[in-house]
């Protein structure tokens, strides 16, 4: 199946400086892509580059089977990072206004911009201007503006920033939806859970470089497997045990002794540890073989900028 | 095409269905009508100041053949210049209180003014709001004005015209002329008839042949504060749109050229709609306190194609400055920074205004001709010289200049607009001069 948005050596300078470096990847239709990486590895200014707002200095950029977005824009949906709308409208006339823009007609823009916002829980609010509405309200009102013309690829910066935790599984449930229906969402978060219970497919960048596109399990061994121990247990005595090849951070238990975090090295297995452990006689009250997250591997891959920290 | 309208219908109705809208529309022409009036008004309601003339010119030893002068009703000073400023409406001549009657040296009047006048108008008789000291310096004839008001210079020049016209009769009558046949000769006035070949009837000027220069001025006028409000408003749009981040979403709906032209388009359907409102409002008034005044300007601007003209400076004007101030907008997250971005287009814009009086009187002045093929002032200018009516060469090759210069700043301000919708940070001219070299943004996103 052809890729729905593919990028081949893309860059991007400004002046000297070089927003992004070299970046290639593709997305493939009923997909889910999370675009993830550190406030200013380049996001932004891959997503503008994709949909034609902005020109790459090098490379090509290929929007579901054309080199300019700008031709294919009534089949994107577009959610930027930062949130606006026209204060004064109302809802309904806001998803319509926009879905008229990708292209369809009026009535059927309204039509379609009540049922969202009546399925969406909104429907007592749809005719209230947009500034009495709650922040969390209006920015669903304008995730369903991007989403009302059913585009067939959805591009979304930070789509779950401000939702409280029911709107935010409201929101997995369109995307998943979306895909399901043959969409193919691309999404940028700093919510590594999110990414986590939601991507098919995963794109790192840092400092303009793509440092990872693969799957979630391929992501996830780019981060080292580790094991928390808790007990009368020293430093020392984790680094002896077989497979251990660091020991990374070390606090007070909760049983007066040590909680410490050893980091396996990469093969090791962790049952090799715990039975030198008993064979050693150490004192444990806790022994936890803990796989990598998204998480840790969004640390290993961008150099240590932590997700909520990059904000 | 449809996005273009989609996007003016938008802009129109968000203004169309604002109570402000509606409140500007009706309260400028009673604004425009009370002040038209506020002089009169302001006159009505205000007393008139009490005036009152001290004679220090005609000596109490004047030779016998002078003495006639005291009580001549020609000759007499005070009564020549008590006549002339009573027949002006604007004062209440009162004689001397008491006081300056006893003063005999200006300095001795002027410091019993100064103290009359110093302190609180006193209620009743006897009060002065201002006082003119008649006295010789040195052989000749001079005039102290005292007033409780600073800044009246109607009142400077008043005194001085009566004074004059006093020694104009006293030398006249001293070459021996009589002094009533020398008032009566200063009276004369010639019957006058003013004839031009541009004249509706080929010869004498009417008041109707003035008309032109008046409604030219008007629409002069007219078109400039039109543009200026039409660009203003779109100004904020764009801004309001950049601030929100509308603009970015609207870029990745729509091209720049459909966001620009939607605006404009919907911003000039606000303008046209408050225009179209008070032409039928003034024309609802004048035709009903001044039917004949209506059916002059109705055939001034039906006549030589006026209206037509008009509405292609209207138009090319408008463009261009909407333009403009869109693109600049675009750069903007605050009203605060436009102004910054704007000070040499409202410099520019303050040109034409200087020099539309001129053309009420002077259309075809040099000056306003040349003036007249700077695309900025054209516009203006050219309504404003309408009554003339310029050569169809002038007219066509300035609207040909303005098209051109239209559709460059349209090219110009479309490269800024896309540049400075994503742009970040504070706004520059640098940065937007560099934003039109490159038509991308100039800056990496935040």
């Amino acid at each position: 199946m052809a890729a729905a948005l593919r990028l081949e050596g893309v860059s991007k300078r400004y002046g000297d400086f070089e927003a992004v470096r070299d970046l290639s990847f593709e997305a493939s239709p009923g997909r889910i892509l999370g675009f993830l990486g550190p406030n200013g590895a380049g996001k932004t200014s891959t997503v503008r580059m994709i949909l034609g707002l902005s020109r790459p200095t090098d490379g090509a950029i290929t929007v579901l089977g054309v080199g300019d977005a700008r031709k294919v824009r009534d089949r994107i949906g577009f959610l930027p990072e930062e949130r606006g709308l026209y204060r004064r409208m109302t809802p309904v006339d806001a998803i319509a206004f926009f879905s008229q823009l990708k292209g369809m007609p009026r009535a059927k823009a309204r039509r379609r911009a009540e049922a969202m916002l009546e399925a969406q829980g909104l429907g007592e609010a749809m005719r209230r201007p947009i500034k009495a509405l709650s922040k969390g309200m209006a920015q669903k009102v304008q995730l369903l503006a991007a989403l009302a013309h059913e585009p067939e690829l959805v591009i979304l910066d930070e789509p779950f920033a401000g939702l409280d935790p029911v709107n935010q599984m409201s929101l997995e449930a369109i995307l998943k939806s979306l895909a399901a229906h043959g969409a193919t969402v691309v999404f940028s978060t700093h919510v590594m859970e999110q990414a986590e219970r939601l991507c098919d497919q995963v794109v790192l960048i840092a400092r303009g470089r793509k440092v990872f596109d693969g799957g979630l399990f391929e992501a996830r061994s780019a981060a080292p497997r580790t094991l928390l121990l808790e007990g009368a247990v020293t430093a020392a005595d984790a680094l002896a045990l077989p497979g251990v090849a660091a020991v990374e951070a070390q606090a007070p238990g909760e049983d007066g002794g040590l909680r410490l975090t050893a980091v396996l090295a990469p093969g090791a297995s962790g049952q090799e540890a715990l039975r030198a452990a008993f064979a050693r006689d150490l004192d444990l009250t806790r022994f936890e073989l803990r796989e990598p997250s998204l998480y840790d591997a969004f640390i290993v891959l961008t150099g240590g900028a932590r997700p909520e920290a990059a904000r | 095409m449809s996005r273009l309208l989609t996007i003016a219908v938008r802009e129109y109705l968000a203004y169309v269905r604002t109570v402000g809208f509606w409140l500007s529309l009706c309260l400028m022409p009673l604004v425009l009508a009370l002040s038209s009036q506020a002089p009169a008004l302001l006159e009505k309601s205000s007393p008139k100041p009490v005036l009152t003339i001290v004679d220090l010119a005609t000596p109490d030893d004047c030779p016998a053949e002078v003495q006639t002068c005291l009580y001549d009703p020609v000759l007499s000073l005070r009564r020549t210049v008590e006549d002339r400023l009573k027949a002006s409406t604007a004062y209440v001549v009162v004689a001397p209180p008491a006081p300056l009657r006893a003063a005999r040296t200006p300095e001795a009047v002027g410091a019993e003014a100064k103290r009359l006048l110093g302190g609180a108008r006193p209620p009743g008789d006897g009060r002065i709001d201002a006082a003119g000291v008649v006295y010789r310096n040195n052989g000749r004839i001079a005039v102290d004005v005292w007033s409780r008001d600073v800044a009246d210079r109607d009142l400077t020049r008043d005194v001085q015209d009566a004074v004059s016209e006093w020694m104009r009769r006293v030398n006249l009558q001293a070459q021996g002329l009589d002094p009533m046949l020398a008032t009566k000769v200063m009276a004369e006035r010639p019957e006058m008839h003013a004839f031009s070949p541009k004249a509706a009837g080929g010869g004498a000027v009417t008041d109707r042949d003035r008309l032109p220069g008046l409604i030219g001025f008007g629409l002069g006028l007219l078109l400039w504060s039109a543009v200026m409000t039409g660009a203003g408003i779109l100004l904020n749009s764009v801004i309001e749109e950049k601030s929100s981040r509308i603009l970015e979403i609207l870029l990745a709906s729509a091209s720049t050229t459909e966001i620009m032209g939607g605006k404009i388009l919907g911003v000039a359907g606000v303008t046209f709609t408050v225009l179209a409102a008070w032409a039928a409002m003034g024309t609802a008034v004048l035709g009903h306190f001044a039917p004949a005044l209506l059916g002059d300007v109705a055939a001034v601007l039906l006549s030589h194609g006026l209206l037509a003209y008009f509405a292609a400076y209207l138009v090319a004007g408008y463009l261009m400055y909407a333009a403009l101030f869109a693109a600049v907008g675009a750069y903007c997250e605050t009203t605060r920074d436009a102004q910054t971005l704007l000070g040499p287009v409202m410099l520019i814009l303050a040109v034409p205004i200087i020099f539309m009086g001129q053309a009420i009187s002077r259309p075809d002045a040099p000056l306003l001709q040349a003036l007249s093929w700077v695309p900025p002032f054209t516009p203006f200018l050219m309504a404003a010289r309408a009554a003339s009516h310029p050569p169809a060469w002038q007219i066509a090759l300035t609207l040909i200049e303005m098209v051109a210069a239209t559709a460059l700043v349209l090219w110009i301000a479309g490269r800024a607009f896309r540049a400075g919708a994503l742009s970040s940070g504070r706004p520059s001219l640098r940065a937007l001069i560099g934003s039109v070299g490159r038509g991308d943004e100039t800056r990496a996103p935040d």
